[in-house]
């Protein structure tokens, strides 16, 4: 406990609310980051989720429908036994395999677009799983030279993306992931780190947004992502969903 | 009451003692009766499910999803949202239960604040999956997230006691909150008060409420 008392009152409050889920916006991103970076803090909030949780105890429980089980056994499906750790790791290797693809294709891509602009062949996307065809797109920003290669992967409802070119970290923004489906408003897919490869699993409701023609999208938004739920800085790069 | 209730262990579904009491119970009893217990089995049903054990998953699911979906739909409050999340909250329970330390939470506790935390995270328009694209890349960072809780000396009779302390108003703020899910902003709003009032009242409520449980 004699870690609490160097924590401002300040901070701790923040915790509570954190806790209790009450924040906001700035707020949020502020208790968002401090929980990343401050393990002191993180405690905190951890003591506090442990406080309150009790009263979701007085929660009346529901049964799911059966269809909740059948989609989490076919998303875990294809995750091999063993702890864990290794299969995250495995997991990783393998994406770490599908990115580096990723961005041999994203330059051949660039060469390939600026010298004739033409449908892209077919990708080696469907490594893990070939049943179901990925969709791809291709986010160009002209005048920085990025470039980013979204692979989306329906039976996996896994979205890949490779960047290449300039995408200048900058601590003071964020940039932020959006699916805008024909004539429907951007959906954000969350923020975007500072890794060059990445790749991101999405739940239903997301996923079926990820159709043929819907545009993927990357906008500058404060750290922590858009405070409105909708795209509020510069749109630096975008490209429309096709068929690989 | 749902039909499934009768196939959940009731006392696995209250939140047991804390860590430290229970910890204190397996040193005062013989190890046979504790690990009978439901809140022993879930943990250890956990402890199979970070082993990649699917049957042990399966039973985990079976005894702890329909007090998962609860939680979800009360703050949700959409069937096809409550479910997404549900899904999200199984598979990082499938992919992460190594992250599970019953020397800090019960297994049940742990479950139902993960499951919260990600009804939040939603509620708040941040994807539920959105964790995953830094959990690709940094699968070695400690990241903040959802998993963390810390059940201390305060059981869930003490909870209520203490919230019982508060004056009414603050105890209806908090129970708001964490259990419907409301913002800051949209508290201030119901009450028809200024932001800066429905801080100013959380605030004291947070600290009284503290204040008690240390006590």
């Amino acid at each position: 406990m004699s870690d609490d008392r160097d924590m401002s009152d300040e901070t701790r409050d923040l915790a509570g609310e954190y806790a209790l889920g009450v924040l906001t916006d700035a707020e949020l991103w502020r208790a968002q980051e401090m929980a990343r970076t401050d393990p002191r803090f993180r405690e905190e909030v951890a003591r506090w989720s442990g406080r309150l949780a009790p009263l979701l105890e007085e929660v009346a429980a529901a049964a799911p429908p059966g269809s909740a089980w059948q989609k989490i056994e076919r998303r875990i499906a294809t995750e091999p036994a063993g702890t864990n750790v290794i299969q995250l790791r495995r997991r990783v290797n393998q994406w770490r395999g599908i990115a580096a693809a990723m961005s041999a294709l994203a330059a051949c891509l660039a060469i390939f677009i600026a010298v004739r602009p033409a449908p892209p062949s077919p990708v080696p996307v469907g490594i893990e799983r070939p049943s179901a065809p990925p969709l791809l797109a291709m986010l160009g920003n002209d005048q920085q030279g990025t470039k980013v290669v979204a692979s989306w992967d329906p039976a996996a409802q896994r979205l890949v993306l490779a960047v290449t070119g300039a995408m200048p970290p900058d601590p003071s923004h964020a940039h932020e992931l959006w699916v805008i489906p024909p004539g429907g408003k951007p959906r954000s897919l969350g923020t975007m780190g500072s890794s060059r490869q990445m790749h991101m699993e999405l739940a239903d409701t997301l996923a079926q947004l990820l159709q043929q023609g819907a545009t993927i999208a990357i906008s500058v938004e404060p750290p922590g992502g858009s405070p409105t739920g909708a795209p509020t800085g510069p749109v630096v790069a975008s490209g429309a969903l096709t068929k690989a | 009451m749902p039909a499934c209730s009768a196939c959940l262990p009731s006392a696995g579904l209250t939140f047991p003692r804390t860590a430290r009491s229970r910890m204190k119970q397996v040193m005062d009893r013989p190890a046979e009766l504790d690990a009978n217990s439901p809140s022993e089995e879930l943990a250890a049903l956990l402890g199979a499910v970070s082993k990649g054990d699917r049957e042990a998953f399966a039973n985990l699911y079976r005894r702890t999803s329909a007090k998962l979906y609860g939680i979800c739909l009360r703050l949700l409050r959409s069937e096809p949202e409550a479910q997404d999340v549900l899904q999200e909250v199984y598979v990082l329970v499938w992919r992460k239960a190594e992250r599970f330390d019953s020397g800090r939470a019960s297994a049940i506790t742990w479950l139902a604040t993960l499951a919260r935390n990600k009804a939040i995270d939603r509620l708040r328009g941040r994807p539920a999956g959105g964790e995953g694209i830094e959990a690709a890349a940094d699968v070695e960072d400690d990241r903040p997230s959802a998993f963390d809780v810390v059940g201390q000396a305060e059981d869930a009779a003490r909870l209520g006691r203490c919230i019982d302390e508060l004056d009414e108003r603050a105890r209806a703020m908090i129970r708001a909150a964490f259990l419907d899910g409301a913002s800051y902003p949209e508290l201030a709003e119901r009450e028809n008060v200024p932001l800066g009032t429905m801080k100013s009242w959380i605030r004291r409520g947070l600290l009284r409420l503290r204040g008690c449980l240390e006590r």
